[in-house]
């Protein structure tokens, strides 16, 4: 676990005049599965961007498995939040899924039959072969999720990124995305998501990376999910201050139940 | 038929693949004003293109077309991210003033302009197809020619672009460059166009066919095909129409042909047309009264009445319609006694099937909370096909619990 797969330092990133990442310094290890945590507007999906190569930092650096982000051959997947994909649009599942394996083909060239078998296999890999003649927009949302982490194994990507996988789902989807991102784990990739509900980060994630325009804090759950540090990155806003106590006392005591009912 | 038309037709018909090509990529990026502004902005550029040069030279016309065309796109596409205007606004605006701009230099050049070449830049507004010289309608084959390889090789790299521009740019594709070269393609295509369908249509004729399209298919490539081949008909059957009748414009009468197209499109395509899903509708309707019907007599026949009413059946509380009923007949699952209704032996079968199959699907809906939305209102025959796919674990509910 000691190598690092993001390394981010100094990273500020404004829009017009305004910051909305602040000296940014974190490193996430590989085959960590990480949450970061913020309120909203504290610049967790740009942080993202960042990663991903989309946003340009105004100041500061990232290194994706110690290469320079610019340089960097490693793909990066991205599994962008629901509300910005058009699920209308007229591609199959199997179409998007082809994407992840574009970088590869360069410029011009059409993916052939050889493109097509691995995506599908990417597909199975999600649990979503039969499915792969349909419209995305008929596709439930763990489904919808699915075929997005789908595009990212055609990558084979090692690192991967989420944008509120979570948000809006029901109890089963978000169970189907958990354990796909089991798998993921379990192939030591390095998945990053933007989390909110803070009451499922400890039994979710085993990193989390607290961010409020600056980086309050970053480390292993156990750690670094404290009281503490979650006042610090919900400041004032005292309703959500009082949740995330409400939260963290909630886990803990359930933790300590759940453990004393495993021995 | 002349020569020269021919030569016309040819040009007219591949600029209609052109602009369906080109503008299924605008439907899908959500960006259809922009071609109108564009077009729009091309009248400024042509009447500066004629007063410069002195005549009515195609180069010169399109060459300031072109030109104006793309000062309007770098406005279009820079306002929004320079200022708090936002896209729509910058559109409409732009397209307003270039076009005004347009009108009144037109009206200066036909006063004051070289003579009587100027009446002719009328032809520009509305597009005079049996018009063109010879020259004209080569170089409009081959630009349209060009610009069609171009996004046939791109085709990859353009879905990615409209789809999903931030998995473009993390996969290291230049979506900066292919916007620019939408721009540039877009600008050419409504320039060529312009002596065959004029100013204030072109937008129509690269809008109306990859909507259109979209009525046939649910993917990219096919997408753009069709689209592709919706505008060269519209194209060719235009020039046609309007060569019969010399005093109609090409322009309007290409986009009628377009329109009657889409208007086809929408009533008959077979998904997403209007007639279809009313069938579909209705025989989704029809199959579920019927499958209440027999229900309804079958729990009759359990409870001692082999015959019922066909009034029970119309009126009561299943209050189903008479056709359902006449459809029961017709398959053979009930038969009339007069006016009373009773069930066949094929037809107990059947109901019983149904009932079964109903009580496994809510076991597996119960049981699998992730439902697929199209998936909730089906018949037996559905319902035993997908439930014997996902080799369900709930066993089949034997008949003598369910009676």
């Amino acid at each position: 676990m000691s190598e690092t797969a993001i390394e981010i330092h100094d990273l500020t990133m404004a829009y017009r005049e305004k910051p909305v990442l602040w000296d940014i310094d974190v490193e996430i290890p590989k085959g960590s599965l990480c949450a970061v945590v913020g309120p909203n507007g504290a610049g967790k999906s740009t942080l993202l961007g960042c990663v991903l190569g989309t946003h340009k930092p105004s100041n500061g650096w990232i290194k994706i498995f110690d290469v320079p982000s610019d340089r960097s051959d490693e793909l990066i997947g991205f599994v962008p939040q629901r509300e910005s994909v058009d699920w209308d649009f007229p591609v199959q599942v199997l179409d998007v899924v082809m994407m992840g394996t574009y970088r590869r083909l360069g410029w011009f060239r059409w993916p052939g039959k050889a493109q097509r078998d691995w995506a599908m296999e990417c597909l199975s890999a999600v649990g979503m072969a039969e499915l792969h003649s349909r419209q995305i927009g008929e596709l439930s949302g763990g489904q919808q999720q699915r075929v997005f982490i789908a595009r990212a194994l055609a990558q084979d990507a090692k690192i991967i990124l989420m944008d509120e996988p979570f948000a809006g789902v029901d109890a089963a989807t978000e169970e189907t995305i958990r354990t796909v991102l089991a798998d993921l784990k379990k192939d030591d990739r390095t998945v990053v998501i933007v989390h909110h509900d803070l009451q499922t980060i400890e039994d979710y994630f085993d990193h989390v990376l607290l961010l409020n325009l600056r980086l309050v804090a970053a480390g292993p759950t156990k750690t670094t999910f404290t009281r503490e540090n979650l006042l610090r990155t919900y400041g004032g806003q005292l309703t959500l201050l009082d949740e995330a106590a409400e939260a963290v006392r909630r886990i803990r005591s359930g933790r300590s139940i759940r453990k004393s009912g495993d021995r | 038929m002349q020569p020269n038309t021919l030569v016309v037709l040819l040009g007219t018909t591949t600029l209609g693949l052109c602009c369906g090509l080109v503008g299924s990529l605008l439907l899908l990026r959500k960006r259809a004003l922009l071609a109108d502004a564009l077009a729009h902005s091309t009248l400024p550029g042509i009447v500066l293109g004629f007063l410069i040069a002195g005549s009515q030279s195609y180069w010169a016309l399109g060459l300031g077309a072109l030109l104006t065309t793309l000062v309007a796109a770098v406005l279009v596409s820079r306002l929004p991210i320079l200022t708090r205007i936002r896209q729509d606004s910058a559109t409409a605006s732009i397209l307003g003033i270039f076009f005004g701009a347009g009108i009144a230099l037109l009206s200066i050049a036909q006063r004051s302009g070289p003579g009587a070449f100027s009446a002719g830049l009328d032809h520009f507004l509305l597009g005079q197809a049996a018009g063109m010289l010879q020259s004209e309608a080569i170089t409009l084959t081959l630009s349209a020619t060009v610009v069609s390889l171009i996004m046939i090789l791109l085709h990859k790299e353009l879905l990615v672009s409209c789809f999903d521009s931030s998995f473009g740019k993390g996969i290291g594709m230049s979506m900066g460059r292919i916007d620019l070269l939408v721009m540039l393609i877009l600008a050419v295509t409504i320039v060529i166009s312009l002596p065959a369908v004029g100013v204030v249509l072109t937008a129509a004729l690269i809008v109306i066919p990859p909507a259109t399209a979209r009525f046939w298919t649910d993917r990219f490539n096919r997408l753009l095909t069709i689209s592709g081949m919706l505008g060269a008909i519209a194209g060719a059957a235009g020039t046609l129409l309007s060569s019969f009748k010399v005093d109609l414009p090409t322009g309007p009468v290409i986009v009628i042909c377009a329109a009657t197209l889409f208007s086809i499109s929408l009533v008959v395509a077979p998904h997403k047309g209007l007639l279809g899903k009313r069938l579909r509708w209705i025989q989704r309707k029809q199959r579920r009264e019927m499958q209440r019907i027999l229900i309804f007599l079958h729990e009759n026949l359990h409870a001692g009445n082999d015959f019922v009413a066909r009034e029970r059946i119309l009126a009561g509380s299943l209050n189903a319609s008479s056709s359902a009923l006449r459809l029961c007949i017709l398959s053979g699952y009930t038969e009339m006694a007069g006016t009373h209704v009773r069930l066949t032996t094929e037809g107990i079968r059947r109901a019983e099937r149904s009932i079964s199959a109903r009580n496994r699907w809510i076991q597996w809906l119960d049981s699998e909370a992730e439902i697929d939305r199209n998936l909730i209102d089906l018949d037996e025959e559905d319902i035993e096909k997908l439930l014997d796919r996902k080799s369900m674990e709930i066993p089949p509910v034997d008949k003598g619990a369910t009676s």
